[in-house]
């Protein structure tokens, strides 16, 4: 137990790391951003205990949101993605099973996690374009920037997905 | 009663959400009220410490260039300073010369690097590596050579950020040069190239390439510090107002040195300011 809380501070400080410094200075077209910090929030055990996935989430949203500027944007939209996260897994599991796995290809295949993935990275990214343009309303540049930043972080998710496969 | 306790006790993750998402909330409205919440922005040291990290290495690309502009502005700089002088050579004698005060309306100027910056959210900010250590603090100016850039929201003691003109709360008094109409410049989200004057007086006429300059009726910016130059001008969507597109001086996305400029004078402009609205 507490060495896969070490495990996970350590992966939490190189994935907040890479994400600030590098992934949320990249802007594709004005639109996409690509947030490869939710990974992290995807692949918890699926018995992870519901109170400690918010709490990672929130921490996980604060800490991308004090780079970025954007107070409680982040953290909001992490925690309500992290919320949902079990309810949309469980629709992905086959019936019956009971154990505790990890989300990923050899668990519910890649068209599972494919839609897993796609589902709480919708969630995610229109809270937070939701409220980052909560005073000017665009509906079409809000919709553009929510189908733009999933497609985008969903292929990088696909992609780490992978590669950590092949090891 | 048992099993009201029992569904709250197994639902427990549900309040934890909810605590989670209020202060959340909490922090977005804060950011937006309240100067002073430096903590959770990049004006914090260990977030301007890292930047402040990566800066250190990425500002020897562009040296080169960086140096050619600064030359150049240095040049411009003495420019006018020889033909201030020559002015004021004219007018050795009269008593005018004399009566002037032995220092300029109290603005003090200090300089900074960038040391983060975005350009593509509809609030942009941007983080430097001065703070209240040196004497910088909020609603300051900034600007660069090419023109203006925003005013400092906050400053912690080593770091500030700054609101640039790329951001829908950035809000700055200017004037189109040779006309004493002003007006404000505030952006709209889309183009980084571009800001717009608002609420400009239907009467009046621009053309097309009129250079926009600040004010400085507002105490933060002394006067003619350049902005950008006029694009083309549209009526207000109520037809109230005239509205012009102005294409900035400022490449944001370039942005490395920049000036802050202080006024002594400001408490005293806000506080005279304030108390007429007060009674």
């Amino acid at each position: 137990m507490t060495s896969n809380t070490l495990i996970r501070i350590r992966n939490f400080v190189i994935l907040a790391f890479i994400q600030v410094l590098i992934f949320s200075q990249v802007h594709l077209f004005g639109y996409a951003t690509a947030h490869i910090y939710l990974i992290f929030l995807l692949k918890l055990p699926r018995f992870t205990s519901r109170n400690e996935q918010l709490i990672w989430a929130f921490l996980f949203g604060l800490v991308v949101d004090i780079f970025c500027n954007t107070p409680g944007i982040n953290a909001c939209a992490a925690t309500a993605m992290s919320f949902a996260r079990n309810y949309i897994l469980e629709s992905f599991t086959q019936k019956g099973v009971a154990d505790d796995f990890i989300p990923g290809i050899h668990t519910i295949n890649l068209g599972g996690y494919a839609m897993y993935a796609t589902l709480c990275l919708l969630l995610f990214y229109s809270v937070l374009f939701i409220l980052e343009l909560f005073t000017i309303r665009y509906p079409l540049t809000l919709l553009a920037s929510i189908v733009a930043s999933t497609l985008l972080t969903l292929l990088f998710t696909l992609v780490i997905e992978c590669f950590t496969r092949k090891r | 009663m048992q099993t009201l306790l029992n569904f709250f006790i197994k639902h427990n993750h549900w309040f934890l959400f909810m605590l989670l998402e209020g202060i959340g909330i909490m922090l977005i409205v804060q950011f937006n009220n309240y100067q002073n919440a430096k903590m959770f922005t990049s004006a914090n040291s260990v977030a301007g410490n890292i930047y402040a990290a990566i800066t250190d290495v990425s500002s020897y690309f562009g040296l080169k260039s960086e140096n050619d502009a600064l030359l150049q502005y240095n040049k411009e700089l003495n420019q006018r300073i020889a033909l201030l002088q020559a002015e004021l050579m004219q007018h050795k004698d009269s008593a005018m010369v004399a009566a002037l005060p032995g220092k300029a309306k109290g603005f003090f100027y200090n300089c900074a690097t960038v040391v983060n910056n975005s350009i593509n959210a509809v609030d942009n900010y941007i983080t430097i590596d001065k703070g209240t250590a040196d004497g910088v603090d909020a609603e300051m100016g900034v600007f660069c050579n090419e023109g203006i850039v925003g005013i400092i929201y906050t400053a912690s003691e080593h770091y500030s950020v700054v609101i640039p003109l790329l951001n829908s709360k950035s809000s700055i008094s200017c004037r189109v040069k040779g006309s004493d109409n002003f007006c404000t410049l505030q952006w709209n989200g889309s183009d980084t190239r571009y800001s717009f004057l608002v609420d400009l007086p239907r009467y009046t006429q621009f053309e097309k390439g009129d250079t926009v300059v600040t004010s400085g009726f507002s105490s933060i910016f002394p006067g003619d510090i350049p902005v950008g130059t006029i694009e083309k001008t549209e009526e207000s969507a109520d037809g109230m107002f005239a509205q012009a597109q102005v294409r900035l001086f400022t490449n944001f996305a370039t942005l490395k040195k920049v000036y802050i400029v202080g006024n002594e004078g400001r408490k005293e402009q806000q506080e005279l300011e304030r108390s007429i609205i007060k009674k």
